[in-house]
């Protein structure tokens, strides 16, 4: 796939054009935040983002809530024809967690109708993270902030010049009439990626934590890590890579909606006989990390996490994923094998 | 085309309106504009029973209780008044209307006052400036 | 000699763990990020230099005494605020007063870190505080900030910092003396007109994302089970609609009617940064004008809302429809 080049004037009118034919979302400023929102002219798009928007990108796929349909006598399916879509300046972080919730949420025989229709409609344009935040850890879970893989092009910013990779055809589309780039161009590329990455955290050992983990599923590792945790959802609802959904039927106004649930309130393993399975926060706080570190290297063979830190950052009480995994790499428990 | 009729929840002590007239006139003859909700005691009326009506899409809210001392429950009335009375200062002070939401306590030998009360209510609902209304629940925006 | 804040709670936190007086210190610790602290629960003794209280501890740590266990002996550092929320507590029978050891600390305040430019755009790498400054190192360079400018609002409004009914007060030097400072911007907002005052309330709760981060952060809210989980009947829209939203938030705060203690720390588990204090102030200042009330100053004197019978003489039938217009 051809790697473009584009100065930073002309990338500001980039989107200009997309809007022609297509839907932009793109980080803007709304109130004292960033987020990823319908974006009206290019001006408004915010272009360097240090640190992730607060509120995920797969929210644009995955809406918080979503009606599934409505009933009125009879049943409404709901309909809706997807407009094509541009999802431009999150990180690869980000569409790395759209590319694993693609596993979760597309299976062969029985895809997410919803998730895919929006999924199918979209490009994704990520931008390479020059300045990671101080919570970012991509490169420790196996992520770059320079990641190819995951999105349909991936714009690098050089010495206020644009590098575009095109990764994909559908990405391509959208940067055809842009001059390739020049070797010497490539390698400052290259120079500014191996910079960038030295500067982040070293990759977790992925078989080791998996099975250190494994080893501490039923000792006090847990309880210490949970104590301070207060059971919110701003960890599980800001994550990108996160899908638990709750359905729920709204009679009032007759319709079935489907809306994020987290694994860390107390009412979703709750049962209707009134057996709660996870009854406290140490079985909560353990779900959440096992099943980003565990459950997901079983059975995708990738860590689920993928390194963006907004738990970190947002997490009320300061609970640290980050440490949770080192803590228990570095710990030596029952049963572990030598 | 005559005006549409506003919509009222009425929230009935079971222990006042004890005249087997009024009684029967709420019980059979409500207007069909208004919903009755008969609870044990105004005590029992919490304040998400109120919005919930508001939100599912009333106009106006009428309470109706017994008088101090006449509680069947002894002090059900006086929770209900502190409760229900801050709940719609508050509501107020968030800039819904209050005067869509009005208390009645009633004596327990009065006869006759229900249907009067019902229908000058409606009619200053009619009346009313339209302010800000409780978001009602209504169809879903995508992507909020 | 212990001489620092810290020091002396350390030393504090020490003895009460060597001499068996109780079981665990609740307290803060450093944090993983520069501007962040974490609750830590310590129940060794050679563990107590863990222990820190600065500015960026925004926790109100009562609410851990919530999921508790009963009889364990606990000590906990309180500020003004945490040693209020406590006398709540004990007087609502959460917990018994005499297994607990209160450290109280006079407050000096919590910094807002929405204040001090924490978002987005630029990364903090430090928080220093120097005496009435607070020095900020961002990615792009160093900024000083007043330390009274980037107090938390709740802090800034706050009527009673001083530890209330401590076991011991740590001597040292608060930041505010008791009632230096009123609940005057509370007029303000009532002063607005009636459609101004709703497109605060909706512009704030509209962003809200449901997190719960605000009720499972504050001590007063220990339901078992919230009214936004019941599924029969469901009470409040489920989902993030400007019904559910702003149910939500009016249901929350009429819930902490008399019981909120203003600490804030609600609005600083907001990832969204809600601003939602004022709703509680709000109805607190009504119970204060109303029943001369005020949560937690007082170690006997139940909530307006569960104090019933003293309202006789006052209730007066009909006329009632035009109170408080």
């Amino acid at each position: 796939m051809p790697t473009k080049w584009i100065s930073r004037k002309d990338l500001k009118k980039l989107p200009d054009q997309w809007l022609k034919q297509y839907d932009v979302y793109a980080p803007i400023q709304n109130g004292h935040e960033l987020a990823f929102q319908l974006v009206k002219e290019s001006a408004q798009i915010v272009w360097d983002v240090p640190s992730n928007p607060r509120y995920p990108a797969k929210s644009l796929f995955l809406p918080q809530s979503e009606v599934l349909m409505s009933y009125d006598g009879i049943l409404h399916s709901v309909e809706k024809v997807e407009r094509p879509k541009v999802l431009f300046g999150l990180h690869p972080c980000d569409a790395r967690a759209i590319r694993l919730l693609d596993h979760a949420l597309v299976d062969e025989q029985n895809p997410d109708e919803y998730w895919k229709s929006k999924r199918q409609s979209t490009i994704i344009v990520s931008t390479a993270c020059i300045s990671p935040d101080e919570s970012c850890f991509c490169t420790a879970v196996g992520g770059s902030p320079f990641n190819t893989a995951d999105s349909d092009a991936l714009i690098v910013e050089v010495e206020d010049e644009f590098c575009v990779y095109v990764l994909t055809e559908k990405g391509g589309v959208l940067f055809s009439k842009l001059p390739d780039a020049e070797d010497a161009q490539r390698e400052k590329v290259e120079k500014l990626t191996k910079k960038v990455e030295a500067g982040m955290p070293k990759a977790f050992p992925k078989k080791k934590l998996h099975d250190n983990l494994l080893a501490s599923f039923e000792t006090d590792f847990w309880k210490e890590v949970s104590q301070s945790c207060l059971g919110c959802g701003v960890c599980t609802f800001l994550c990108p890579s996160c899908f638990c959904f709750d359905i729920a039927d709204e009679t009032v106004r007759k319709e079935r909606v489907r809306n994020w649930d987290s694994c860390m309130f107390r009412t979703y393993s709750l049962e209707a006989s009134g057996h709660n399975p996870r009854p406290t926060k140490m079985e909560r706080t353990r779900q959440r990390v096992m099943h980003k570190f565990v459950y997901w290297v079983d059975l995708v063979g990738e860590i689920g996490c993928t390194g963006c830190g907004r738990c970190v950052k947002y997490c009320p009480v300061n609970i640290d994923i980050r440490a949770i995994a080192q803590d228990a790499l570095h710990r030596e428990f029952e049963g572990m094998k030598k | 085309m005559t005006q549409k009729k506003p919509l009222i929840v009425l929230f009935q002590c079971q222990y006042c309106l004890a005249s087997s007239l009024d009684q029967y006139w709420v019980e059979q003859e409500l207007p069909e504009n208004v919903k009755r909700v008969k609870v044990p005691c105004s005590g029992r009326i919490d304040p998400l029973y109120i919005l919930n009506a508001i939100q599912g899409g009333a106009d106006g809210i009428m309470v109706c209780g017994c008088m101090p001392e006449k509680c069947h429950y002894k002090e059900g009335n006086l929770h209900a008044r502190r409760t229900l009375n801050e709940f719609r200062n508050f509501l107020n002070t968030l800039g819904y209307p209050q005067e869509r939401f009005v208390f009645h306590w009633m004596n327990i030998d009065e006869r006759g006052v229900i249907q009067p009360l019902l229908a000058s209510f409606e009619e200053r609902l009619k009346r009313s400036k339209d302010r800000p209304r409780l978001a009602n629940r209504m169809l879903n925006q995508e992507n909020g | 000699m212990p001489n620092t804040r810290d020091q002396k709670i350390q030393a504090e936190a020490k003895r009460l763990l060597q001499d068996g007086v109780v079981d665990v210190v609740i307290g803060f610790q450093k944090g993983t990020l520069p501007y962040k602290m974490q609750p830590c629960f310590i129940s060794r003794a050679d563990e107590v230099a863990k222990l820190t209280l600065n500015g960026l501890c925004s926790n109100n740590l009562a609410v851990y005494l919530n999921h508790w266990p009963k009889g364990e002996k606990t000590a906990i550092i309180v500020r003004g605020c945490e040693s209020r929320a406590i006398q709540t507590l004990v007087l609502e029978n959460r917990h018994a007063r005499e297994n607990l050891y209160l450290i109280g600390v006079p407050c000096i305040g919590i910094l807002d870190l929405q204040k001090i430019g924490q978002q987005e755009l630029q990364p903090v790498l430090a928080v220093q505080e120097e005496g009435d400054q607070v020095r900020v190192t961002f990615g792009n360079g160093e900024k000083l900030f007043k330390r009274n400018e980037a107090l938390h609002d709740a802090c800034l409004h706050c009527n009673h910092p001083q530890p209330l009914n401590a076991d011991v007060v740590i001597d040292e030097a608060g930041l505010f003396e008791d009632g230096s400072f009123d609940k005057s911007y509370l007029h303000a907002f009532r002063n607005l007109s009636a459609k101004k005052r709703n497109e605060v309330f909706r512009a704030e709760a509209e962003r809200c994302i449901r997190c719960y981060a605000c009720r499972e952060a504050c001590p007063m809210c220990y339901c078992e089970e919230c009214f936004v989980n019941h599924s029969r009947p469901q009470w409040i829209d489920s989902t993030i609609a400007p019904s559910g939203q702003q149910g939500w938030h009016i249901i929350r705060a009429f819930h902490q009617t008399g019981r909120c203690v203003s600490c804030g720390a609600c609005e600083r588990a907001c990832p969204m940064n809600i601003k939602m204090t004022y709703l509680t102030d709000l109805l607190n200042q009504d119970m204060a004008a109303e029943y001369g009330f005020e949560a937690g100053l007082d170690a006997a004197a139940a909530p307006p809302f569960l104090t019933l019978g003293e309202d006789k003489g006052k209730f007066t039938g009909e006329q009632e429809e035009d109170h408080a217009n």
